[in-house]
This record gives C-alpha cells, structure tokens and sequence, in this order.
C-alpha cells in the first residue's frame, strides 16, 4: 500500500483551534493551529470571504480536506 | 437499409483488431457488421478509411451553446457524437428565475462564456430539469447525457445560503428530491466541485456542503446506478489522493462509479501522478470504482488583454484590472505611468514566462512582422523587455493583440502516453465548451489518433478507439452506443487514419453577442453518423438531420 497522509474533513463549525484541539491534542493549542496552517495552505492563504459573510473569519470550508500531519518528505 | 458503409476499415470500439467490412443501418440503428449485401438507399464507400463507433466526451461545458447550437459545433466535425454537460458542479437546469443571473456570472468567471452571450444567445424559458430537457431536444443533432450540477441543487433548495452554510436535513432531503426529478428526467449522474470559484472569486455553492450532504446525494445515484464526478484540487498530490480515498468511500458505500478530473502529468511530478495512479489501483482492487480522467492535449492558454485570463490569476493586480475592468480601463491602467510601473513590477519575476510568449494574432499593418515571434525576440528588435512588448503591443492594438504561452505542461509525450493507454485512466477532461476564451477544447480526439497512435505509436488504434467509444459508454452508463454491433444505435465515424489531427488554433467570431472563442477545425474526419442519419460530411457540412438525443430521457 502506498503511504497516504492523513486528513479529516471538517465538521460544518470546525476551525483552527477546534481541529487542533481534537486532531492534534498532545500539541498546544497556539503551535497545533501554526502546525494545521502550514500544512494546509490550500487553506490558509485563502482569499477572505466577502464582509458580512457567516464565514467571514474562517476560511474552513465544509468540503474541504484538512491535512492533520505534514507532507510525507518532511517526515 | 438506410445507410451501408462499404469496404472500411471496421475499428468496431471493443479493442479487438480492425477488419475490412460493411456496415448496413436501418431504422437509426446498426443491422449489419462484416458482409451487407442489401442496397442501401445511402451509399457510402470507405475503402481506405477507418470506421468506428462516434466519439463520446465526458467532461464538456456545452450548456449554454446547446441553447443556440444544437450541434454544440465544432465538436461533431472533429468525429464527437456524444457529450456530456454539466460538469464541476455547474448544469443550467434545475434554476430559478431569480438565480439565472447568478448562475450567469458563474459561468462567466469559470468557463469564460460571456455574458452577452447569455443576454443575446437565451431565451429563459424553463426551470427545472425536465424543462431544461425538453428545450435543447428541439433541433439536437449531437447526443447529449447531462449531468446535473451539485452547485444548482443547493441554489434551488438554499437560495443566497448556498453560500454560506451547510444545508440543515430538511435542505438535504429536498436537494434528495430535486436530484430524483432530474434523474427521472435524464440527467446522467450529478458533478460536484471542490475547487472552483465564482464571479466574486468565492467558493462556488458545493464547496459549502459536508461530506454527509455529498454521501446523502450519492445514496440517490445509488438508486439509479449512476455516477458522480468531481473536479478536484489537481494541483496538490496530496489533495488529489485523499480525494481518490474520498470518492473510493463513497463508490464503496454505494456501490456507484466515481471520476474525477483533470489529472495533469507534468515533468517533474512524474513520481506523484504515479503515487496517484498506485492509489487508484488499491482502491479498485479493494473494489472501489474511481476514474480519473487524463487530456490528451498539452497544456496552453492564449489571451488578449480585452478578457480576463487564468494565466494572470496568480498576479492579483494584473487579474484585478482585466477581470473587473472595461477595454478603456485596462488601456488607461496601461498607459498611466505609476499603474503601468506597479503592474511591471509585479509580474517582472516571471520574465521567463513572458519572455516564451508567442504573438500569434494582431490588426495592425505595422505589427504584422512580429507576428509568429517571441516576445523576447520582439523585444530584441524594439530594445524592450519582453513584458513591456507585450503592453506596448497591447496598446497599439487597443488590446486586440493576441498572445500563446505553449508548452504549459502535460507535454512528456511518453508519460503522458502510457497515461492514455493505462487500463484505469479514462480519456477525457476536455472541458469541451469551456475556457473558450483562453484555448480551444476541440479535436482532443483528433490529437489522440494523430499524435499519439500514428505519429508517436503510444497507443494502438483499436486501444484509442476503446478508450473513447466504449469504455466511455460503460463508465458511463451508457448504453446501446460506443460498439458498432448489431442492434447498437448508429453513431458512426468515418475518418482518415494517415491524416487525421487537429488542425491550428484560431480566434473566431461565433458566440451570440459578437463574442468571440478560440477554435480548432478537424482534419482527416470524413463523415460523422448520428442515429442513423448522416449530421456532417466534410464535403457538404452539416445536413438538416436532427437526430440527437437526450440520453437517459423519458422519449416524447
Ligand atoms: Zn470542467
């Protein structure tokens, strides 16, 4: 079998902290969301959604993948 | 009989090896293959030609044409009989009155199809699926198996929240239920996106809904075998393998078959699209169905600067004055010294790139000599750089001056060959329709049987043919098309094996409004048959026979 990194897919009020909290426990909080944003800047480096927007602020969407671990190489 | 083909060469889309032999239609379907010795009241002589089932596409974005060209031309030129619409989440049907705008400007922002066209070329005169249906029946000549747009169920159950938020399982239910009537009325499976954006640059509809609202509309197509495609995030490996895991789970839950696409093989990734490949091989041995689908062209965008291009999507500025600006704003930016600095020094890190640029297209006398160069020769001869050429070009063409960037990728013949031929890779992702103003998708087929069977000898004939005739149709659901077999519908195309290709690129004036598209015209196709009556023949064009058919629909 070939090695797949591991992800999850977001639950629809999943954020930064809450994915950290739960995917990466062992972690404090503040470096387990630095660790989700640079694994996941297909995420992070999202344009902002539209002012007035109920997602404004999380760029988390309900369809996404979340890596929860980095890129296989860097392992 | 209606129709006998003579003495062809029979590539009859099984695979097995090609024969000499006759081919007698009647009553829209195949009578006879190998000895006919009926009259028929068409004759066709094939001698020297090659004869095979019609071609079927599987990822178009012929929608709107279909409004205004049942043909959905140049496609049917190029051997196509059948298409599928619908793609990436984005069908016309099911919608509102009050969302037809939105999803206007949808397509607009991702399959460059402009707005004049819609204002000009559409008469709005359905909303759910059905309607949909019954307004491109009328004068069809090309088949069409549609898909249904995940984007468009949310819009119609959501309204404005489709945007916003994951549906509640009252909305769920509902789009349940619209996916039904839309499947009773023929649509082939529904599409979904995880990556496209609309015309405010935000996520389109399907990228608000969990996986639950995914896995609960395929427990629908489980209901009526059909399939579920994705366009996925094809720029990661990463992304793309847990997307094969993801489709894997829900073909496995439901027993239904996935694809998802495009799949770009890219030198200097050849390791990843393997790993990708090798995922997709567990995941069918594990008896998963997920089909990514490969192009066959190499990758290469032309733009004029009148239009906004993908190539400019990455320089926010550039993008930001093409995408929301008018021709005279986009002059005045150029002209005006401080903006004119601020854009060059924005995109001055990719001189390479411009420096590749060809010119391929001007209106001007004066600049018919640069034609055919590349901006860095161009520049050269003007003591220029090659991003500067480019704007000054530009202005003295008021913006009417056209630019190829070539070889953008997926080019490693070879690679990309043993992609083709790969027993778990479906041809496909022309995206036919679509991007129509940064390059032609037609004549991919053209480009497979040209290039890759007769020029490079990647792929057999009888191995092409498959890939795009049968193991489309089986994919698919297709059924009754992609083999010329007795009892089969005839969808047929007769072409030249020594010629046959895709001719050059140009920039036409066909598209409702005065709209323009970059087009490619066939060379070596001969004669195109479609439910057994001919549509085109390279000599006389296109006949008044309009016998295409919404495949999947209930006839009327
Ligand atoms: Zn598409």
């Amino acid at each position: 079998m070939i090695k797949v990194r591991k992800s999850i897919h977001p639950s629809a009020t999943d954020t930064w902290e809450s994915i950290a909290a739960r995917a990466l426990a062992a972690t404090p909080l503040d470096e387990g969301v630095a660790s989700l944003q640079s694994w996941n800047l297909h995420v992070f480096s999202r344009a902002p959604a539209v002012p007035g927007s109920p997602r404004a602020g999380n760029p988390i969407l309900p369809s996404d993948l979340i890596f929860v671990e980095p890129p296989l190489l860097a392992q | 009989m209606d129709i006998v083909i003579r003495n062809g060469s029979i590539v009859d889309g099984s695979g097995r090896p090609a024969y000499i032999g006759d081919i007698g239609i009647s009553a829209g379907r195949i009578h006879q293959v190998g000895h006919v010795s009926a009259q028929g009241a068409t004759e066709i002589d094939a001698t020297g030609k090659t004869v095979s089932p019609g071609f079927i596409d599987p990822h178009t974005h012929f929608d709107a044409q279909l409004l205004w060209d049942g043909a959905a031309k140049p496609a049917i030129e190029h051997g196509v009989t059948t298409i599928v619409p619908g793609n990436c989440s984005l069908s016309l049907a099911p919608l509102k009155a009050a969302d037809r705008m939105k999803l206007v400007g949808m397509f607009n922002q991702i399959e460059e199809m402009p707005l004049v066209a819609f204002e000009q070329g559409v008469t709005w005169n359905w909303e759910t699926f059905d309607e949909f249906v019954s307004r491109i029946q009328q004068d069809l000549t090309i088949n069409v198996a549609p898909l249904v747009g995940h984007s468009v169920l949310r819009l119609w159950v959501m309204g404005q929240a489709a945007t916003e938020r994951t549906a509640t399982a009252t909305e769920t239910a509902e789009m349940q239920s619209l996916l039904r009537q839309c499947l009773d009325a023929g649509a082939i499976g529904l599409s979904t996106s995880f990556v496209d954006m609309d015309e405010k640059l935000q996520p389109v509809p399907s990228r608000y809904a969990d996986h639950a609202e995914l896995d609960a509309l395929c427990a629908v197509l489980a209901e009526y075998n059909r399939i579920l495609q994705v366009v996925h995030e094809f720029y990661d490996i990463d992304l793309t393998i847990g997307r094969i895991d993801q489709l894997a789970e829900l073909s496995l839950t439901h027993k239904i078959t996935t694809t998802l696409s495009p799949l770009f093989i890219n030198r200097g990734d050849f390791e990843g699209v393997d790993r990708v490949i090798a995922r997709i091989v567990e995941q069918n041995a594990a008896g998963a169905r997920v089909w990514p689908q490969v192009q066959t062209r190499p990758i290469d965008i032309s733009f004029s600067f009148a239009v906004p291009s993908l190539l400019f999507i990455r320089l926010r500025g550039w993008y930001r004055v093409m995408r929301f600006g008018t021709p005279a704003t986009i002059m005045a930016a150029f002209q005006d010294e401080a903006q004119r600095q601020q854009l060059v020094q924005e995109a001055t890190s990719m001189m390479p790139l411009w420096s590749t640029l060809i010119l391929r297209q001007v209106q001007t006398e004066a600049n018919q000599q640069y034609v055919g160069k590349t901006l860095a020769e161009i520049a050269e001869l003007r003591g220029t750089d090659a991003l500067n050429a480019m704007i000054d070009l530009s202005l003295e063409e008021s913006l009417d001056a056209h630019f190829i960037s070539a070889d953008m990728g997926h080019n490693d013949d070879d690679k990309v060959g043993s992609m083709l031929r790969h027993p778990h890779v479906m041809i496909g992702a022309s995206d036919g329709g679509a991007h129509i103003l940064s390059f032609s998708t037609y004549g991919d087929t053209g480009y497979l049987l040209g290039h890759f069977v007769r020029d490079k000898q990647l792929l057999s004939m009888e191995e092409a043919i498959k890939k795009i005739t049968s193991d489309t149709a089986d994919i698919w659901a297709i059924p009754d098309r992609g083999l010329l077999k007795s009892g089969y519908i005839a969808d047929i195309t007769i072409f030249d094996a020594n010629t046959i290709d895709r001719g050059p690129e140009y920039y036409v004036q066909d598209v409702p409004g005065d709209g323009h598209r970059y087009v490619r015209d066939a060379i070596g196709v001969e004669t195109v048959i479609i439910g057994g009556a001919v549509a085109y023949d390279h000599l006389l064009g296109y006949s008044d026979e309009h016998r295409g058919q919404v495949i999947g629909a209930p006839q009327r």
